[in-house]
């Protein structure tokens, strides 16, 4: 029989997973679905923001001061890389890729070269608690958390701010925004260093959870990828939601039925499914289905009329 | 001498490849033999290290015909590699006592690769997957892959003799097993043995490359190249005259998949071990830097892209560990610079150079 405490810890387990997978890939989508560039290097940029955690938090820094340092140097990185290399690879999807590939081996590498391969810790805050006779950590919930009041954050910005109006103007037709005076060179550059920041806070806050290494980001982007991919570009909220969710789901189901290992698989296996059923993935399936019904709206009101 | 030529090598020559002239072949002919001669002049050491630079070519060629014939960007190519080498590897370790060669395990060298990329295959272009996300979705499976290889230390993980071996790599399930052999091909009464290590090893990698070359030439110039360009260059032009463009997709990364396979056939007969890193980020991305900086568009170029930055990486490792720094350096600034890869670049130059003489080449 299933105990409450059981029963909590699916619970908890799969609110770890979709916090993990939000965190993880919300400034990946966020550029995905603005740019149509796949940022490889977006571990990196997690892995930069992990760094900075840590530097700032031993020189006595407090932790969420230091995560939010994190994403600020993180998001300047980003915006260095836009505007020196990154910027001339709009439209080439390809490259864009291979080139931050190769940017992400950099900046792994680099660190490597500077900062060796030892590890560093970041102690994990907040303590935990206990349900039955199973014990969770408090901070795992934070995480989750924090990472709704992110995806809550970047819809309120591309919802209501005259940034977001911009941004999603540049977005939808670059010409015609510019000639509407939107600086659009600006924009880009924005909302690169916007994922980028995203990434920078995500790296901070696992960072007080995981080993810090110049090979952090590798843990996260694989998965990362997979929920963006299955996320689509059509709408980044709707997208990165579904697909965290849906993702999150089959990994507890499949983690606690079989192993880790097989709860990476079948969460492949999952995404392959979502992609034979929607080769766009979610939000473009989502996007599809509203303009389906607006249209069977329009003709009922069509008929109406006639009648 | 081009009419000459034109009987001997016209279905190697056309539009698709880069050089087509006496000029080039020639050129071609003296590059090779240099190679050839290598041996005289190296130590013994180098040959073996020149040995795994023509086996990294092989696997630069694999990812040429997909990306930059047909526009398939796999970032998980050393995948094929990886599966290849442990399928020569398992195969051998399981027939070698009885059969006393690797013949079968050579051919499911390049036969499981294949086999795996037409599942994987099928199932991606089925569904009309592109770009970004074949990229992804290869990448992913390659680390997949790694990750289950590594948690096989656990002694059940036994096929017959071999034994998976997690991060140590493939072995002997017990002492009294064969160890993992170099290549050993066997026909009748007759034997011929590579071992890695030999300078007869180098020789023969040498001849599946240059073999793997003029096929590669073959096979772009034929019929089936224009096809795949035509994917690369609009796949709904493509469909529309009334090709199935998923057809000719799957076939192309199953063949691909094959040349990765020998590859990593080769490679793990050179070093007789493979092991599970072979499937990690790193040799996946040098795949696409060899590629890359070479020049994707062409096989050559691919070629030498990969022997090139082989040869540059292990000169760097002397000064530190600054080689994969510098191969992202060098990525980068391709990139930037000579998007289509630097040999491709500097042949266009010559041939601008002596277009003048030039004459059109029949097609």
């Amino acid at each position: 029989m299933l105990t409450f405490a059981e029963l909590f810890s699916y619970i908890y387990q799969y609110f770890d997973n979709i916090g993990f997978l939000i965190l993880a890939s919300a400034g990946l989508i966020l550029i995905f679905g603005m740019m149509g560039v796949i940022n490889m290097a977006h571990g990196e940029l997690m892995m930069i923001g992990a760094y900075i955690t840590a530097f700032t938090y031993h020189a006595g820094v407090p932790a969420p001061l230091a995560i939010l340092l994190a994403g600020i140097g993180a998001g300047i990185f980003g915006m260095i890389l836009e505007r020196l290399i990154i910027c001339h690879f709009y439209n080439k999807l390809l490259s864009s890729l291979v080139v931050t590939w190769g940017l992400s081996l950099m900046i792994s590498q680099g660190f490597l070269l500077i900062f060796g391969p030892s590890v560093l810790n970041v102690p994990t805050p907040f303590g935990g608690f206990a349900v039955g006779d199973l014990s969770f950590g408090v901070y795992r919930l934070v995480l989750f958390a924090v990472s709704l009041g992110l995806v809550a954050a970047v819809w309120a910005l591309f919802a209501f701010t005259a940034f977001g109006a911009h941004a999603r103007a540049t977005m939808e037709n670059p010409e015609m925004a510019e000639a509407l005076g939107i600086e659009t060179r600006k924009i880009y550059s924005l909302t690169f260093g916007l994922g980028a920041a995203l990434g920078g806070v995500a790296g901070g806050m696992f960072a007080l959870t995981a080993a810090i290494s110049p090979f952090f980001g590798n843990e996260y982007t694989p998965l990362a990828f997979i929920t963006v991919v299955i996320g689509g570009s059509a709408n980044i909220i709707s997208g990165l939601i579904a697909s965290a969710l849906y993702l999150a789901g089959v990994q507890t189901v499949a983690t606690n039925v079989f192993n880790q290992y097989f709860g990476y698989v079948l969460m492949m296996g999952a995404a392959f499914i979502i992609l034979l059923m929607m080769p766009r993935g979610f939000s473009e399936y989502f996007e599809r289905s509203k303009v389906r019904r607006l249209k069977w709206h329009e003709l009922a009101l069509d008929r109406a009329e006639d009648a | 001498m081009q009419p000459t030529l034109d009987r001997w090598l016209g279905r190697l020559n056309g539009p698709q490849t880069t050089g087509h002239g006496p000029a080039f072949w020639v050129a071609s002919l003296v590059v090779i033999l240099g190679f050839a001669f290598l041996p005289q002049f190296v130590s013994r050491y180098q040959v073996i290290t020149f040995s795994n630079y023509m086996i990294s070519a092989l696997l630069a060629l694999s990812l040429c015909l997909i990306w930059g014939y047909c526009g398939i960007l796999s970032l998980g190519q050393a995948a094929f590699f990886g599966i290849g080498g442990y399928a020569y590897g398992i195969v051998a370790l399981n027939l070698l006592r009885d059969h006393g060669n690797t013949d079968i395990a050579f051919l499911a060298g390049m036969i499981v690769p294949m086999l795996f990329a037409a599942v994987v295959g099928a199932i991606m272009f089925f569904a009309r997957l592109q770009g970004v996300y074949v990229a992804i979705l290869t990448l992913v499976i390659s680390l997949l892959l790694g990750t289950f290889m590594r948690q096989t230390a656990d002694p059940s993980y036994t096929i017959g003799a071999a034994y998976l071996g997690g991060m140590n790599g493939l072995r002997p399930a017990s002492p009294n097993d064969p160890l993992l052999p170099s290549l050993i091909f066997g026909l009748g009464d007759w034997v011929w043995e590579f071992d890695g290590r030999s300078v007869a090893f180098y020789y023969f990698t040498l001849c599946v490359l240059v073999l793997a070359y003029l096929a590669f030439r073959w096979l772009v110039n034929s019929s089936y190249g224009y096809l795949l360009i035509g994917c690369r260059e609009d796949i709904e032009r493509t469909e529309t005259f009334g090709y199935d463009v998923r057809l000719i997709q799957i076939s192309v990364f199953c063949i691909s998949a094959g040349i990765a396979g020998l590859a990593g056939t080769l490679y793990a007969a050179w070093g007789t071990y493979i092991h599970p890193d072979g499937f990690a980020v790193a040799p996946n991305i040098l795949v696409v830097i060899w590629v890359a900086v070479g020049g994707r568009k062409d096989p050559a170029a691919a070629i030498l892209g990969a022997i090139g930055l082989s040869w540059l990486s292990v000169r760097l490792t002397a000064l530190g560990e600054i080689s994969l720094f510098v191969q992202g350096a060098i990525l980068v600034l391709v990139m930037l610079i000579a998007p289509d890869g630097i040999i491709t670049t500097l042949a266009r130059l010559i041939e601008r150079t002596f277009a003048v003489r030039g004459r059109p080449i029949k097609t």
